[in-house]
Parts: structure tokens; sequence; C-alpha cells
């Protein structure tokens, strides 16, 4: 018992889930206040993602000799998880050291309390933008599988809690060392381009096992498979919850020591 | 419910990290290195501050206390470890009741939104739901007087107004132990004089209050108790009027 009163931890994590009404309302409203005096809001995004992505099918189904209605839906839905994947990554590092530092060392809500802030945030915006995947899959395959309707819930609780864990350890680590927030900027970029997201796994021939090295290819996956209709992939599942539970280890480990530490580094 | 807040040999360093030492290659150039600098002990790179030594003290319920010293005496460090915000490096702090500290008031503002949208913000972060702030609200909106004013965002406001909008977002949470540093100096006379009267009813209501000032008659009107901080240190606590007395001694000497 002893464990569960003193880890700190622990301790934040309750406090930040008990409090859920005030982070994902300040969530809510930054959504609102960041898309103020716009007509479309999130909804730019969309657009201009769907722009973007149409121009590159309509270009690559051609290159590549590819069919284009099931490539359409296949690049739509990888584009958009990306966008949320990625964006979570490159705002992990100023997590504490950005917006949230004034509100640390002002008052004493756990430092966790502001990852759960910022990583639902993203989470909205990503639910503004799953529609537009619906839509195309919709219109694409003339229908969608009864199974999305398990995974892709539960696909998104785990990338959340993901993003979350993933924020937590990256944010901790580069408020204590500023190089990391400048190396994950420039790792992102090509990060695209090993992920299978604008290419298919099967366009690598003998090669396509080496997608499972990369962590990306599980996030974009579990959402994504069941969603456009591919085949289920077990090593996906597998792979995600190995990762889960390595961060949350690191998570553990780094949080019950540092996290009071937090204060004096942003 | 009783307050109370016991310190027990509470120590608190202060890692002070330049843009130096906040690099990773600076932490493995000098891996291994020894390096010596005026401030005591270093073992990565950084320069460490005793922010507070060897405190001993407890808070009962209904002792309102003042904080005396002078600046970089340790008041504010102290004020945050009572928080909650900086915990203690080595000693124990146990702590029963709510807390409300109007330490750096003004925080959760965004430049963006209007008046009414900050007060919102500023008191959900404090742990508020909505339903609690719209109950709360009308006495904000009343106290801080800035009328239309409230419909515009922020950044169209003055420094002034900003300084009232924050104190008086910061009114409303019902005190348990009241966490108070100097701050009168808000606004104009009239807004000061009103958030005196209002800040010294909130102190009236708190189960346990520590204030941080300079105005030693504000403090000895409303302070059973008071401690003498110098250099991180407690050099004395007791009665209000004698640590005033001592402490105006230190510079008579």
């Amino acid at each position: 018992m002893s464990f569960f009163h003193k880890n700190c931890a622990i301790n934040d994590i309750v406090f930040s889930l008990k409090n859920y009404y005030a982070w994902s309302y300040l969530s809510y409203f930054d959504l609102r206040l960041k898309y103020r005096r716009t007509f479309l809001g999130p909804w730019w995004v969309v657009l201009g993602i769907a722009i973007s992505a149409t121009a590159m099918c309509l270009l690559w189904s051609t290159i590549f000799n590819l069919d284009w209605k099931n490539y359409l839906t296949y690049l739509f839905s990888g584009f958009i998880i990306w966008m949320w994947i990625s964006q979570q990554v490159i705002d992990a590092p100023d997590v504490f050291s950005g917006v949230a530092s004034k509100y640390i060392r002002a008052y004493p809500n756990p430092p966790l309390f502001y990852v759960f802030r910022k990583c639902f945030l993203s989470f909205l915006l990503f639910l503004h933008h799953l529609p537009l995947i619906v839509l195309v899959v919709l219109f694409v395959n003339n229908g969608i599988e009864a199974s999305v309707l398990y995974s892709l819930p539960l696909g998104l609780f785990l990338i959340f809690i993901n993003a979350i864990l993933f924020t937590v350890n990256v944010g901790m680590l580069s408020a204590r060392y500023r190089d990391i927030d400048p190396l994950i900027k420039s790792l992102m970029p090509p990060m695209l381009l090993l992920t299978p997201v604008l290419w298919k796994p099967e366009m690598l021939g003998e090669y396509a096992h080496f997608i499972y090295f990369n962590p990306f290819t599980y996030f974009v996956g579990i959402i994504r498979n069941d969603l456009i209709g591919l085949d289920f992939d077990m090593v996906i599942w597998i792979g995600t919850l190995i990762i889960t539970f390595f961060q949350i280890f690191i998570f553990f480990f780094l949080y019950s020591k540092k996290s009071k530490r937090i204060v004096f580094w942003v | 419910m009783q307050s109370q807040i016991i310190l027990k040999n509470v120590c608190l360093d202060f890692p002070v990290y330049d843009a130096v030492s906040l690099s990773f290659r600076n932490k493995v150039s000098n891996m291994g290195k020894v390096i010596v600098t005026r401030t005591t002990k270093n073992n990565s790179g950084g320069k460490i501050i005793k922010g507070l030594r060897d405190i001993n003290y407890i808070f009962n319920h209904g002792d309102k206390v003042a904080l005396l010293g002078h600046n970089g005496s340790g008041k504010t460090t102290l004020l945050k470890l009572l928080a909650g915000i900086y915990a203690p490096t080595s000693g124990s702090i146990q702590k029963t009741g709510e807390t409300n500290c109007m330490l750096d008031i003004g925080f959760g503002f965004e430049q963006d939104a209007t008046g009414y949208e900050n007060i919102i913000l500023s008191n959900i972060t404090r742990g508020l739901t909505k339903e609690q702030v719209d109950k709360i609200l009308p006495e904000i909106v009343e106290f801080c007087g800035l009328g239309e004013f409230l419909n515009m965002p922020l950044r169209t406001y003055s420094s002034g107004m900003q300084a009232r909008l924050a104190f008086s977002s910061a009114i409303a949470n019902t005190p348990g132990i009241l966490l108070i540093d100097e701050f009168f100096s808000t606004g104009d006379i009239e807004f000061s004089k009103k958030s005196k009267k209002k800040v010294l009813e909130m102190m009236s209501n708190s189960s346990i209050l520590v204030f941080a000032s300079h105005d030693l008659s504000l403090l000895k009107s409303i302070c059973n108790k008071a401690i003498c901080m110098q250099n991180g240190k407690v050099i004395y606590s007791g009665e209000t009027s004698e640590a005033i007395e001592y402490y105006k001694g230190i510079y008579e000497k």
C-alpha cells in the first residue's frame, strides 16, 4: 500500500484523471481560440489535406501504375493519421518548457495535468479530421467494415495513451536537456518517408518486413488497416502493446524520480 | 476540518541551469571531470543555490503568520514550498487542508481570449468546474469593475487593467490555507483600497494564513505570529510585535 501512497506518479495520474473536466475544457478552449476569427476553423486543415492528397494520389498512382481507388483511401487515411502522430511528437519537447512553464511555476497542479491538456487538444483536432477518412472510404469502397466499431475506439485509445506517455517522457528529458527539441524536429520529416504512409509495404518487395522496425508503422497501422479494409495484422497490435508497456516502464522510472524537479528545469 | 502544516528539517536547493549546462553535449563532454564553482556541490555542471535551510515550523489551525525578511531571504520560496509547487530537497512537509495560493496571480490568461473567458480559464485551471465558475462570475465581474471591457480580448487591456482582472479572478476561491505574497500595488488608488479590503476579508476567513509583506503596520494588524527569515533560514519566530522589533533591530545595528 505504501507504494501507492508515496509514489508521486500514481498520485499525479489520479489527480489528472479526477480533474478530467479541467483539462478537457481547457483543450476545447485552446481549440476554439486557435481558430478564432477563421471561418472554416479546424476544417481548413482538412481542406488542405484533401487538396494535397488528391493531387498526390493522381500523380503517384500514375507514376507507380497503381489502382487509384485503392490508393486514394490508403493515402488519405495514412496522411491524416500521420498528421496527428507527428504533431504529437513535434509538440512533445516543449510541453513543460513552453507555455505551461509559467503555470508550473505559479500553481501546484502536477505537470502531468498540462500533458493531458496538450494531448487532448491534438486528439480533438484529429476527431475533426477523422470524418474525411470515413467519407473517402465510404465513397470509394461503398461501405465500411463492422469491426471498425471496436477496433477504431481501441486504436484511438492506445494512440492517446502512448501520446501522453511519450509527451511526458520526452517533455521531461527536453526540459532538462534542450537538445532534444531540435533533434526531434529534424528527425520527423524523414520519418514520414520511412513510414508506410505514402507507399505500401508490398512495394518494398523482399524488404517489406523492415517496416516493423519503425515504431510509427504500428501507430499508423492500428487505426488505418481496419478502417480501409486491409487484412487484420496481429503484429501491429502486439507491437503497439509492447511499445505501450515499454513507455509505461520509462514513465514510472522518470516521473517517479524526477517530476518534482521539472519546476526547476522550465 | 483542522488545517495544519508541519515542516521538519526542510532544505531546498535550487539548481541554476544556464544555457551551457542544459545542453546534452556539455554533459557528455564533462563526464568524469570535477568542476569547482563558488556555489557548493556540483555534479551536473550547474550551480546550486541554497534556497531554504533547515526549517522547522508548525503552522496550526487559526495561525496568521507574517513572513518578514529582505529581498532574497527566501519568503517566496517558502510560500511556494507550502503551496506544493516546490518539493523539499531534504526534510519533510505534512499538510492537511485545502490550499489557496495567491502567488503569481494572473497565470492561465490568454491574450486572445476576452476578459470573461480569462476569468473562466484561470479558475478552471485552479480546479473549479464551469458551474462553480458561473456561480462566482457575477461577484468577480462586479469586483473588477471593468464593465464593457470584459468582452474585449485581453491584449487590448492596459497593464493596470490586466492586474485588476488577475486579482479579481483569484479572489473567489474559498480559502482554507491561504498563502499570499506581497502584491498590494495593483491598480489605481480606488482599486487597491478595494482589493485590500477584500484580502482582509479572505484572510479572516482562512484557517491558516501565511502572508509575506514589507508593510509592517499591516502585518501587525492582521497576523498573530511572525517568522523572520535571512539567507533561507528562520532567524526568529514568535509573536508579531516582538518579531517586528527583532526585524527592525537587524537594520539598526
